[in-house]
């Protein structure tokens, strides 16, 4: 299956930096650590992982919200890492993003048709006089309608202000957006008509989607890869269907294995980490999961592991299944 | 089996400047001994209220209950004063809050923060104290015990201050525990370390639990029996075998049919439409049926009554003689 390649990150790194003083060295946090992946026209790609992973940071570097210290982001053969500010800007129109709070990203000062025009303003997309129909097209689209054009962010549920974030990304038809757990700060009800008008957006205009969540319940819902990260590196990248029915990374395995069960009579074979995720600041030597992970072995502790491929799509990063190594029995 | 907490048809206002809002509007329901009991619901449906009014936590100056009362065992707790309360709370009743950051004094060590309810309820003298926190911590898996007591929060992760909320809450050998989203801001790896915990420490101890939540997997996991509210009602009530198996409230049926599990992947989830009506709005009827899909007239105008089935209760027309279930 041959599919075109939208974006494409490679060695993507970026390191936050915390002052410790005048005397002492700066101390890094290695975010996101040599990560690289693809992403294909109309996919919907996931990144799961716990808080701190460096998922958030991904997502904001590809947007050059936060500069990357290397590496390369290309879209449409440009690399927008090394993009001016203006440059950058430019191309925004075809990158937009959703964020997770609906509660802060909308500013509470205007109303929501100052919201939903500042992007056709600002990228000078059509008409003056076509703009407030186009506003109410998008509006129709998300499920509110010319109604609350008048209206503030205060007036609206968390459902509701979802959506205006959602009408103010897809209004210049963007090709790539980057979804930053668009529906955990919603309750179960609203979650699911909020997903809903993902999946028919996506539909509609031919979006493709970078959907960042921690709900791996909505991520093998509605998405059609997936990448597991751990420690600002990516373990396991795979099909939903392949990630889901046959995880390879132990820490995949265990991830999965937490998620509540959907009835109380289900049984689940639950894999318990132990302890928490280290801080980033100090990750452990060779593979960053080698404390918490029962099949640990000396080399793990020493060498970071490079990638196994089970097939086109499946990648794993883990020592147990270097080449020559024994397929583990669980 | 013996009750040790009971609400009777509770009621609370809350007045702002004169504006009178009702979020509780007649919730009964009753904890049995070492029981895990769920209370479910979105946000904005009255079960953080209703908790804090069982710890009498709820703002004197603005709030009221109104009617309805609060047993605790055969002792009404509703009336009690500020002092008489103080009795209670933290020592047959105990509380776990959602937000391990902010539920915990960031100026004072962990040892400091957990040895106040010993000092208060038991009057234990400073050495007792140490090692009654250090043994209490490592109940609770908390690893190098005796060096996290000199800690302060911030020191710790997510997961192990809700560890240490944990502690602070079974020091006095609680008979209720009140858990008010334990897991919302964890990771789903913590979240699974917690659950477990609490389960754990529900055998060993014959404690009763309420776990406030509106993830129906920890519900499905964790606990014996479920309350669903909805806008300052209970609509259902039920075993946790009978709730998943057969739901009976149409906003039960949509809650458990919207979970992505119960959908086809890719396929459209089933959502209920609309939103949960505002606190401020008064409604003759049943609040749910502005997004009920059963609806009738009467639905709109009378509020419905509880039909009780063994151990299932339900508050909706549609289960009554005359109403007919789709």
């Amino acid at each position: 299956m041959t599919q075109e390649i939208i974006l494409s990150v490679k060695n993507l790194k970026t390191y936050y930096e915390i002052k410790q003083g005048m005397f002492k060295p700066n101390k890094v946090i290695k975010a996101v650590d040599d990560v690289s992946f693809d992403v294909y026209k109309g996919e919907t790609l996931a990144l799961v992982g716990e808080s701190g992973c460096g998922k958030s940071t991904i997502g904001r570097t590809i947007l050059n919200l936060t500069q990357a210290t290397s590496g390369e982001v290309l879209f449409n053969d440009k690399d927008l890492t090394t993009l001016n500010f203006n440059e950058m800007r430019s191309l925004r129109h075809r990158l937009q993003m959703i964020f997770q709070d609906p509660y802060a990203s909308l500013n509470p000062k205007k109303t929501i048709l100052q919201i939903v025009m500042e992007p056709l303003k600002v990228h000078d997309k059509y008409k003056p006089q076509e703009r407030l129909q186009k506003i109410i097209e998008i509006l129709e689209i998300v499920g509110l309608s010319e109604y609350h054009l008048e209206r503030y962010p205060h007036e609206f549920s968390g459902g509701q202000r979802q959506r205006i974030g959602i009408a103010r990304a897809v209004i210049l038809h963007p090709d790539f957006i980057v979804a930053d757990e668009p529906v955990s700060a919603l309750d179960v009800s609203v979650q699911s008509q909020v997903i809903n008008l993902m999946l028919d957006v996506q539909k509609q205009l031919g979006l493709t989607y970078l959907f960042i969540s921690h709900d791996l319940s909505v991520v093998q819902h509605m998405t059609d890869r997936v990448a597991v990260m751990y420690l600002g590196r990516i373990v396991e990248i795979a099909t939903t269907e392949e990630l889901f029915d046959n995880p390879k990374h132990p820490y995949t395995k265990a991830l999965l294995s937490a998620v509540p069960i959907s009835h109380p009579q289900e049984k689940s074979n639950r894999i318990l980490l132990t302890g928490d995720v280290p801080s980033p600041a100090n990750p452990p030597t060779g593979c960053t999961f080698h404390p918490r992970c029962e099949f640990a072995t000396e080399l793990c502790q020493q060498q970071s592991p490079s990638a196994t491929h089970f097939s086109a799509s499946h990648q794993v990063h883990c020592h147990l299944y270097q080449e020559g190594a024994n397929e583990l029995c669980y | 089996m013996e009750t040790v907490l009971t609400v009777k048809d509770l009621n609370i206002q809350f007045t702002k400047d004169g504006e009178v809002t009702k979020p509780i509007r007649g919730v009964t329901f009753h904890v049995n001994k070492s029981e895990i009991l769920g209370i479910v619901g979105e946000s904005g449906c009255g079960k953080s209220v209703t908790t804090k009014a069982v710890m009498g936590l709820l703002p004197k100056k603005s709030s009221q209950i109104t009617q309805g009362e609060i047993l605790l065992g055969e002792q009404r707790i509703d009336q009690l004063s500020d002092k008489e309360m103080q009795h209670i709370r933290g020592n047959t009743i105990s509380m776990i809050f959602q937000e391990p950051m902010t539920s915990l004094n960031p100026v004072f060590t962990i040892g400091q923060q957990l040895s106040e309810p010993l000092k208060r309820h038991q009057k234990m003298p400073k050495k007792e104290r140490r090692t009654t926190i250090i043994n209490a911590l490592r109940s609770v898996g908390i690893p190098r015990a005796d060096e996290i007591i000199d800690e302060y929060p911030h020191q710790l992760s997510g997961g192990m201050r809700q560890r240490v909320m944990i502690t602070l809450a079974l020091l006095c050998n609680p008979d209720i525990l009140i858990a008010d989203e334990p897991t919302t801001a964890l990771d789903v790896t913590i979240q699974a370390q917690i659950l477990r915990l609490l389960k754990a420490l529900r055998q060993e101890r014959e404690m009763s639990i309420v776990m406030i939540t509106h993830d129906l997997g920890v519900v499905a996991e964790l606990c014996d029996r479920v309350i669903v509210m909805y806008a300052g009602n209970v609509v259902e009530e039920a075993l946790i075998n009978d709730l998943f198996d057969e739901p009976l409230h149409p906003y039960t049926q949509g809650l458990i049919r919207s979970l992505p599990n119960n959908n086809e992947r890719k396929s459209r989830l089933y959502s209920i439409e609309g939103n949960v009506p505002k606190v401020t709005e008064q409604m003759l009827g049943c609040a749910f049926a502005n997004r009920c899909e059963f609806a009738t007239e009467k639905c709109v105008n009378s509020a419905p009554p509880t039909v009780v089935n063994g151990n299932h209760k339900v508050r909706c027309w549609l289960l009554t003689e005359d109403g007919v279930m789709a």
